[in-house]
């Protein structure tokens, strides 16, 4: 039985990346494999230990911050599960909470959770569009597309990128570097939402949580052609060949 | 001044006659030509209304609520300016004076009735001076535009504090609208004060979660939709405020909804031909408006009677004997409610989405993963999907991931194809739902094949 944690879905809800969480559980159901859902809003307890997917989605500045403020007691056990191998995937203002902190406009600090060696600052105007980014997951390189829509610019440290822009902004739209990963820590500012556009990643998220647990298979195929076509839209678009 | 003037009307409307050459509207293009000559062209034209002008903005119902106003007007004897549905940014509302002056530059009309885009609203009001301002609703809405939600209804309030006294109209329901009360603009509440429907809250879609005040989660007595309903929080006391306009008690019958309104100490009576629920709140803004202006309820309730909707909201169309209807989808909120008609009857249906991802309708189409499917879709009376536009195969993934079987999903990117497939169903009633830039593509069509039914009184049964 994998347990998915959707980590404030009262908070953090933003662009329909709850989309996410019904990809991931769907492409375990249709295979068979025991699922289950644990939405954790705020207050709530949680012991991350036993979690083997945790999404954390987007919101706006004031909500991410009580978030960090919900957060911050319980990190020894969130960093302890993660060190683990828990998969964690953290979109746009999930995936800047884990850094060091987000700069405001004006110039104020808002602390993050440090998990993630990165830091973002907010930017004048937002990065917005279709956005494609190659990864190397898994021993085998994908091109990941969606759709990104941030003000923040984000700087990483020693973590590695989770892959390299091809078309749109990333990061920060300088240094070509997209997302962040640590371990089996996914950051990204893919929204689109990331996983129903890119269900060979999903499914590497999910060999990735069962492997964990010791389940070494080979998930069997799901016939995919909507998510083909979706796919190709946008690389056409984007005038990318291949998936 | 007045050459200026004269001169970017006249650049106008000869842009309009060109527009009307070429095949287009004419809805925008005319009114950005005058004000790139005379950029204060919309203050000019609105300083000879001398304010009588009403603006309505918000997220959803704001064409509905602005037709509503004008038929209303209209049957009072007044001549009324509108713009153009979709029209309602600074180059929309241009057009629409540049429409209805004369090349001396006269105005032909008594009131001004605007509906202004919330994300303009700050850009444009502050040339209107309206002497009155409804605000319907806040939702989640081409985000991609205007960045998040927040900033939007701070936008909004900051412009109307900076305009001279206007009377304002306020969605009373909607926590996010009822912040705009602080400014000291004189205000009237409208909401409707009995729960309606039962039935699970899709608590993906609601926008205010938590007190826009002290932060604290917001409790419901009841709810209609979305974040709107009877919320009190209870940490600071923010609550939904006592309205002067009230519906008292609603039913949904077939084809029609059916309320009891108060206006002030007043009780009308009040039938909207009309499928949608969410029309009630149109109605009441209406009421309002008529309670600020001194308007007999009982003339507003006759004519809302005799309200026809405008293209795309829950327009009927008959093909081959069969009750076809288009409605326009634009964010979570209201495709919500759109799934809520669908479920409303036992028939069996055939159903299209168009969606598009133009600038109008918002580059951004993860929207749809925050409309309700799962527990909304009616599963066993539809049966067949058909997925249109130029993200036809993401709205098919969003469907499988709902749990629509693949055999009853196609994809057809061609508006046409779409359109003549679904018209070919075997569904008693086909139900089309458009994104706006498709919205009107999708009604020449099924002008095309079939025939637009506008008698309220023929209303086909739905049940």
């Amino acid at each position: 039985m994998l347990t998915v944690c959707h980590l404030y879905p009262d908070l953090l809800n933003l662009y329909g990346d709850r989309g996410n969480v019904a990809v991931f559980l769907r492409r375990c159901q249709w295979r068979g494999i025991p699922v289950r859902l644990l939405e954790v809003r705020f207050g709530e307890s949680v012991d991350f230990t036993k979690v083997d997917f945790l999404f954390l989605g987007g919101g706006s500045d004031r909500e991410q911050q009580l978030v960090v403020t919900d957060l911050l007691p319980r990190l020894a056990n969130l960093r302890q599960a993660i060190e683990e191998g828990l998969v964690v995937l953290a979109i746009c203002g999930g995936y800047q909470l884990l850094g060091h902190y987000y700069q405001t406009v004006e110039g104020r600090k808002l602390p993050g959770l440090g998990i993630l060696d990165l830091y973002t600052e907010a930017g004048e105007d937002r990065l917005i569009g279709d956005v494609a980014v190659k990864v190397q997951v898994g021993g085998r390189s994908q091109i990941l597309c969606g759709f990104e829509n941030h003000s923040g610019r984000t700087f990483l440290g020693q973590v590695s990128p989770l892959g390299r822009v091809l078309r749109g902004f990333g990061n920060n739209g300088r240094d070509g570097t997209e997302g962040a990963r640590y371990k089996n820590v996914f950051g990204t500012y893919l929204h689109g939402p990331l996983l129903p556009k890119n269900p060979a990643f999903a499914d590497y998220l999910i060999n990735l949580a069962l492997a964990r647990r010791g389940l070494e298979i080979m998930l069997p195929p799901l016939p995919d052609v909507l998510e083909k076509k979706a796919r190709e839209v946008i690389l056409r678009r984007l005038r990318l060949r291949g998936s | 001044m007045q050459v200026r003037m004269l001169s970017a009307l006249w650049a106008g409307k000869i842009t309009v006659k060109l527009a009307r050459l070429a095949g287009g509207k004419g809805s925008s293009f005319p009114g950005k030509v005058a004000l790139y000559l005379f950029p204060q062209a919309l203050e000019a034209w609105a300083q000879k209304l001398n304010s009588r002008i009403i603006v309505v903005t918000g997220t959803n119902g704001k064409t509905t609520t602005n037709n509503m106003l004008a038929s209303i007007f209209s049957s009072l004897g007044y001549r009324v300016l509108t713009n153009r549905e979709g029209a309602n940014l600074a180059s929309g509302l241009a057009s629409a004076f540049i429409r209805s002056a004369s090349w001396k530059g006269n105005l032909s009309c008594d009131w001004a009735l605007l509906e202004v885009d919330e994300a303009a609203f700050s850009k444009v009001t502050a040339h209107l001076k309206p002497a009155v301002v409804v605000v319907t609703n806040f939702f989640r809405d081409q985000l991609d535009r205007y960045g998040e939600l927040d900033r939007t209804v701070s936008l909004v309030k900051e412009a109307l504090s900076q305009l001279p006294p206007t009377k304002l109209v306020l969605n009373a329901d909607d926590p996010l609208v009822v912040k705009l009360a602080d400014t000291s603009h004189p205000v009237l509440f409208y909401g409707i004060g009995v729960p309606v429907r039962a039935g699970k809250e899709e608590e993906s879609c609601r926008e205010a979660r938590f007190c826009p005040y002290c932060g604290r989660e917001l409790q419901y007595q009841y709810y209609h939709y979305s974040q709107l309903g009877a919320y009190y929080c209870p940490g600071c006391g923010f609550a939904r405020p006592p309205t002067q306009v009230e519906a008292l008690a609603v039913r949904i019958l077939d084809g029609h909804v059916s309320c009891q309104v108060r206006v002030g100490d007043q009780v009308v009576d009040c039938e909207l031909p009309t499928l949608g629920f969410y029309n009630v709140y149109n109605a009441l803004a209406v009421f309002g408006v008529g309670m600020w202006l001194g308007l007999s309820p009982e003339v507003i309730a006759r004519e809302l009677g005799r309200y026809v909707p405008a293209t795309g909201r829950l327009q009927r169309f008959v093909h081959r004997g069969r009750p076809v209807y288009l409605n326009l989808v634009k964010n979570p909120a209201g495709f919500n409610e759109t799934l809520r008609l669908l479920s409303m009857s036992s028939e069996t249906k055939d159903v299209f989405i168009a969606l598009n991802d133009n600038e109008a309708d918002g580059r951004d189409v993860s929207w749809i993963w925050d409309v309700d499917l799962e527990n909304l879709l009616p599963r066993s009376t539809v049966l067949s999907f058909v997925c249109s536009g130029r993200r036809a195969a993401d709205m098919a993934v969003r469907l499988r991931y709902a749990g629509v079987p693949l055999g009853k999903i196609e994809v057809l990117p061609r508006l046409e194809d779409g359109v003549r497939t679904t018209l070919g169903g075997r569904g008693k009633s086909v139900y089309f739902l458009a994104t706006y830039s498709a919205l009107w593509p999708v009604e020449k069509l099924l002008r095309r094949y079939g025939k637009e039914e506008r008698d309220a009184d023929r209303l086909p049964s739905l049940s």
